[in-house]
């Protein structure tokens, strides 16, 4: 309960510092937007294959948007030396953890919320019924990266070319969430439900879990690199 | 290109690229190995000097 | 000084032993084992194929050892064999997708095919490539060890993780392809072969440990020229 009530706290000084000045919300929200313009204008899409490409493109747009979310993520911790403020205090480090996940995880699904059907709009797709299903697989395939990139990013933290170097430590790691969520939306597409993609789905909740909880219990090594 | 051919170019490369980190890393570690003889030669004199 | 002596003359003996081993590997590997009746001579591969992609995962599982033991520890030496692993790993992970891509020219007609087993080994040469860069661009030497044994260790748990899901994602997708080069038909093996393929193996071994020996000794040594050029400056 401490746990989760110290994680509390901190998350909602971060919304509150983000609500306030939203230049990370903001930013995320454009160049998210930014990217499904130069997917269309990149790719030469056929009304029949979007459907079909569909699954890969907003995901790609996502993990795009989400690790400029995450380049960002402790930012605020950076200036000031407020990191060391934050571990000098009775702090648990895996609250720290959960604080930054939710917060990036937050960011992420507000961005999503207006990105998706702005997908549907742009891209010209009629199933809007499937909105839901996708919102909640989509919901799955964030969890899972924003728990991992929290660790990367604050692995990366005192690195040199940050912004570079979070990428290529994350992506190859998320792999399965990448292949879990991807097939879980084109099954959804293609057949309005979940069916043969069900193995997919557990993928994804097993590597959130799993995840989830590793995170936790590495974040006391990984915040004492500051 | 022949069977052989893809046999000895196979072969080639990975050997090559074994025996060019090898040397590489023997290089590495012979610098590495004067840097320290660098290093611990005034300690070595001033033993001398204190006997 | 005088201690290094015995380490050095026990890693010669290992290297000598580790080229001899090779060298009969090389000659059973090349005219003794018989042709394969399916794929000819380019079958030969195999003999280098197989045993370099066993070094990688040793590779990679030492390196988790070390991440292991040196979050537990914090011993300079359980890091140096972190990253002395980590490096041979990303050698031999590179030269399997190399003999891979190879043998996949004359028996499926391309370089490469994003089948399960070639795709993830690149995988795996991409998440040690991201370690060894995350090691070099991070200028304190304590947080670069801590930062690369969290990614040693949460890298290689998810490895499993990664396994499942590009084998699913292949068969989802593609027919299983006829001729797998790694797939064995051990039934009717002939013995030649597997002795050519056992002495390949253990010649890579030791040719693996003589390296990995060289590289440690590496890392010891610069270990003590930056602890000397500290007390040093303390002067």
């Amino acid at each position: 309960m401490k746990l989760l009530r110290e994680t509390y706290l901190v998350l909602r000084k971060d919304l509150v510092l983000q609500l306030r000045r939203r230049d990370s919300l903001l930013t995320m929200f454009f160049f998210g937007t930014l990217l499904l313009f130069v997917f269309h204008l990149s790719f030469d899409l056929v009304p029949d294959r979007v459907s079909e490409m569909a699954p890969g493109l907003l995901w790609l747009a996502f993990l795009f948007t989400g690790t400029l979310g995450l380049a960002q993520l402790f930012g605020a911790e950076r200036e000031n030396q407020c990191l060391d403020a934050l571990l000098l205090s009775p702090l648990d480090r895996g609250a720290l953890f959960l604080a930054k996940a939710c917060l990036n995880f937050i960011l992420m699904l507000l961005v999503e919320l207006v990105i998706i059907p702005l997908f549907w709009i742009l891209f010209n797709l009629q199933t809007w019924n499937l909105l839901p299903q996708v919102f909640l697989i989509a919901l799955l395939g964030t969890l899972g990266f924003c728990v991992l990139g929290t660790v990367m990013s604050a692995l990366t933290l005192r690195a040199r070319a940050r912004e570079l170097l979070l990428p290529l430590v994350l992506f190859p790691l998320m792999i399965p969430i990448i292949l879990a969520t991807i097939q879980c939306l084109g099954a959804v597409l293609r057949g309005g439900e979940l069916g043969d993609a069900l193995p997919w789905l557990r993928l994804l909740i097993g590597f959130d879990v799993i995840f989830l909880t590793l995170g936790v219990l590495v974040f006391d090594w990984v915040i004492e690199i500051e | 290109m022949g069977s052989w051919g893809f046999v000895f170019l196979a072969y080639g490369i990975v050997w090559g690229c074994i025996v060019t980190y090898l040397f590489a890393l023997k290089r590495r570690v012979r610098c590495a190995e004067e840097e320290l003889m660098q290093l611990r030669a005034p300690e070595e004199s001033s033993d001398h000097d204190k006997k | 000084m005088k201690k290094g002596q015995p380490q050095k003359s026990r890693a010669r003996f290992l290297g000598a032993l580790a080229l001899i081993t090779i060298a009969f590997g090389l000659y059973w590997a090349l005219v003794q084992a018989p042709r394969d009746a399916l794929q000819g001579d380019v079958q030969r591969i195999m003999y280098l194929h197989l045993p370099s992609i066993l070094t990688a995962y040793l590779s990679f599982f030492l390196v988790f050892i070390g991440s292991c033991l040196y979050l537990w520890k914090r011993e300079k030496r359980d890091d140096n064999l972190a990253h002395s692993a980590a490096e041979l790993g990303v050698l031999f992970t590179a030269l399997t997708i190399i003999e891979g891509s190879i043998w996949g020219k004359p028996t499926w007609g391309v370089w490469w095919t994003w089948d399960a087993r070639l795709t993830l080994t690149a995988i795996l040469l991409l998440i040690y490539s991201g370690y060894l860069m995350l090691r070099s661009l991070i200028d304190d030497e304590d947080r670069a060890a801590l930062s690369a044994a969290i990614l040693g260790i949460v890298g290689f748990l998810d490895i499993p993780l990664i396994h499942m899901s590009v084998y699913w994602w292949r068969t989802l997708h593609q027919p299983p392809s006829i001729l797998r080069p790694d797939k064995l038909p051990w039934e009717n093996v002939h013995p030649a072969m597997l002795t050519a393929l056992a002495i390949n193996f253990v010649g890579f071994l030791l040719l693996y440990f003589y390296l990995l020996s060289l590289r440690l000794h590496l890392g010891e040594v610069r270990s003590e020229i930056k602890t000397r050029r500290l007390n040093q400056g303390a002067f």
